[in-house]
């Protein structure tokens, strides 16, 4: 507890002997303790709005949105570029993310050219990030993250693809260690984003996973859970299991049950009933307003 | 001041109402749990979670009472009121046998077509067909509802369906018991904190056991809840009979009342706390149905030592919102996912065995079923042999 408290990181042993132990609540005080020295009692949450990259732009962003997250598979890299210029145009200010680093790597095979020269292209276009560095498809890490920053992409959110749980602790370790060598890793997001829903995650695993993220890697900024994909229960908990983002949260401000059950009011209640304060912050990570 | 009482609850003290408050509003959550899961450990040291196989079925939905956090119920004359027939609860035990299951819990509103002489009919008619299935029925507000239309005491309700063949009495309609929360939850009428907990005497007087339950997240204080569970701790101090305690938050979708539900850490810092406070109660039940499977899972860390029931049916919550569904395969993964062992039990809590879809073939379930299909509005035809009161149900009945 005490060379957690000071940010000391642990070693690759002692995060799989807790990985493994059954009991969670000594781990998540743990997890807590290191992010209460990180971000005291802030809790920080992102709208997203999420838009097909083929979509109608205008349509499906909306203005309580804090970042424009293209989804979907362009065949080119014209379209993909296209894509991200309409957004940007509808973005304004705001930042645009979108595909994954499969995409990426896919693009420069399809046109022949380099993932630098793609990631360079995107990048010009207006791409803010590329949405999803999944740790468990990426075959070089340290160099796919080279490249990002090469090309102007900084404060990098690393996630998970699938994999089991039993492997993402290895890659939490080693996004620690590429933190040491560059700095720009700015969250990790340890919960898979691919759901089998004929075998889902449980809640153990989750929070665990987040205590153990949380842990193995001290010097990165924020451990983010999915608020769409994991729901406002499961995010919640994740909070006082070392989480300190809620990212994808919905940017609608419609409330056909009243105001008090709008979206924002809900992350915000959640939060406030964790013992954490609300902060809301936008896609390059800056807190709004 | 928390830390001098968590030290407190971990030499195995008892801590007062001040107290509880004081963990309630200031423990950390994981503080909070690691007490809970503490006095899980020394009551249950085996590291076993029990569940049991039952169905859920609500034999009517018509209800006298209107409590205002009930999405389930329907008025007298209502035209999606329902009763169910004897075949059709013969029907829900067979499948209920099918997938391992040994009891019904069984539960509906305050119908005031049905005398005390159906309940018995029925009672008697389950246990002829099948001797050894188990009725875990009729809560306290439905006993004393019978007790006032048939215009008989308590005891002697309690004793007329023992003979025809109750086994235990579930612990719903206990909401909050302090009769300001009542009166605003416009539940007073059915029964009173005082009368609810009576009734529960009387059941243990008279050799049943029961469960206790607790619906949190309307309009009571913190300091509300903690005066239910002192007034549980109170009963089970003079009688024994509670063998669980059962809270699960309020669910609005659909209700008079409406509002928001309590969030999933509601749900574990109060789990613990009447883990803590309720320290002569064995068994804390795990509420999926209304926190989902991860956070009905998360509460085994949290003090509940059992995944309750793997339900088949459920129409109350599913009324107000909360659709979760876990079948046996799943409770059991959870469970030892956990790292607990998983063990079959019935309504004493007594071991009844190992998993049964490891001794056999049984259908997965995906969702629960519902008390009826949709759109099947028959009425039974064994409702014609009992008097109604209302004036609705009079005129349906002489039309049979």
């Amino acid at each position: 507890m005490q060379r957690v408290s000071v940010g000391e990181r642990l070693s690759p042993e002692e995060i799989a002997g807790l990985a493994e132990a059954p009991d969670i609540l000594p781990l998540g005080m743990l997890a807590d303790v290191l992010r209460r020295r990180l971000h005291d009692k802030a809790v920080t949450y992102l709208r997203v709005a999420r838009c097909a990259f083929d979509q109608i732009m205008a349509e499906a962003v909306s203005p309580a949105a804090r970042e424009v997250r293209l989804t979907g598979a362009p065949d080119t890299l014209p379209i993909a570029v296209s894509a991200v210029s309409r957004a940007r145009g509808i973005a304004g200010d705001r930042a645009v993310s979108g595909f994954s680093w499969g995409d990426v790597e896919r693009l420069a095979r399809a046109g022949a050219g380099s993932v630098s020269e793609v990631l360079g292209e995107l990048r010009t276009a207006g791409l803010d990030a590329v949405a999803e560095l999944p740790m468990d498809r990426i075959d070089s890490l340290d160099e796919a993250v080279d490249l990002l920053t090469a090309a102007g992409f900084s404060r990098l959110r690393l996630t998970v693809d699938s994999a089991a749980a039993a492997e993402r602790p290895a890659l939490f370790l080693r996004a620690a260690v590429l933190q040491e060598r560059g700095g720009a890793i700015q969250a990790i997001n340890p919960l898979p984003m691919v759901l089998n829903a004929m075998r889902p995650t449980t809640g153990y695993s989750d929070v665990k996973m987040v205590a153990i993220a949380r842990l193995a890697a001290p010097n990165v900024a924020m451990i983010q859970v999915d608020w769409l994909r994991y729901g406002p229960k499961l995010a919640q908990v994740a909070l006082t299991f070392g989480a300190d983002d809620l990212d994808n949260c919905s940017p609608s401000d419609d409330a056909p049950d009243g105001k008090r059950r709008a979206p924002l009011e809900e992350i915000r209640r959640n939060v406030d009933a964790a013992g954490f304060t609300p902060v809301e912050r936008d896609g390059r990570f800056a807190v709004v307003g | 001041m928390v830390e001098q009482i968590a030290d407190k609850v971990l030499a195995g003290g008892r801590v007062d109402a001040a107290e509880a408050v004081e963990l309630y509003r200031h423990a950390p959550t994981n503080l909070l749990g690691r007490l809970a899961d503490v006095i899980r450990g020394r009551k249950h040291p085996g590291r076993i979670v029990t569940y049991i196989i039952d169905r859920n079925v609500n034999y009517t939905n018509v209800c006298v009472a209107r409590c205002n956090f009930c999405a389930f119920y329907r008025p007298v004359g209502s035209a999606e009121g329902y009763v169910l027939g004897f075949d059709e609860i013969f029907a829900k035990i067979d499948e209920t046998i099918s997938v391992g299951g040994n009891q019904l819990l069984l539960q509906g509103g305050h119908n005031p077509d049905l005398p005390i002489a159906w309940y018995e009919d029925l009672f008697r008619a389950v246990k002829a067909r099948y001797p050894s299935f188990k009725l875990h029925a009729l809560s306290p507000p439905e006993v004393l509802h019978i007790a006032k239309l048939n215009q008989l005491t308590v005891p002697v309700v309690i004793e007329r369906l023992v003979a025809a063949g109750l086994d235990s009495i579930p612990g719903g309609g206990a909401e909050i018991l302090v009769d300001r929360v009542r009166k605003l939850l416009n539940c007073f009428g059915k029964a009173s904190s005082d009368d609810w907990l009576d009734v529960m005497r009387q059941a243990h007087r008279a050799g049943l056991r029961t469960t206790a339950t607790m619906m949190y997240g309307t309009v009571e204080t913190p300091e509300e809840r903690i005066e239910h569970m002192m007034r549980l701790r109170d009963v089970q101090d003079e009688t024994g009979g509670f063998t669980a305690f059962i809270t699960w938050s309020y669910q609005p979708e659909h209700t008079e009342r409406g509002g928001r539900e309590a969030t999933g850490i509601d749900y574990l810092r109060t789990l613990a706390l009447a883990r803590v406070v309720l320290d002569n109660v064995d068994n804390m039940q795990a509420s999926w149905v209304t926190q989902g499977g991860k956070v009905g899972q998360l509460s085994l860390a949290f003090g509940a030592n059992d995944m309750g029931s793997v339900m088949i049916e459920e129409n109350v919550v599913r009324a107000a919102g909360a659709s979760y569904c876990m079948d046996e395969v799943e409770i059991v993964v959870n469970i030892e996912d956990a790292g607990f062992t998983p063990k079959r039990r019935n309504m004493h809590y007594e071991l009844l065995g190992d998993p049964v879809f490891r001794e056999r073939e049984v259908p997965r379930m995906l969702s629960l079923a519902t008390a009826r299909e949709d759109g099947d509005d028959s009425i039974p035809g064994d409702l014609k042999n009992y008097p109604a009161r209302s004036r609705e149900a009079k005129r349906l009945r002489l039309a049979q």
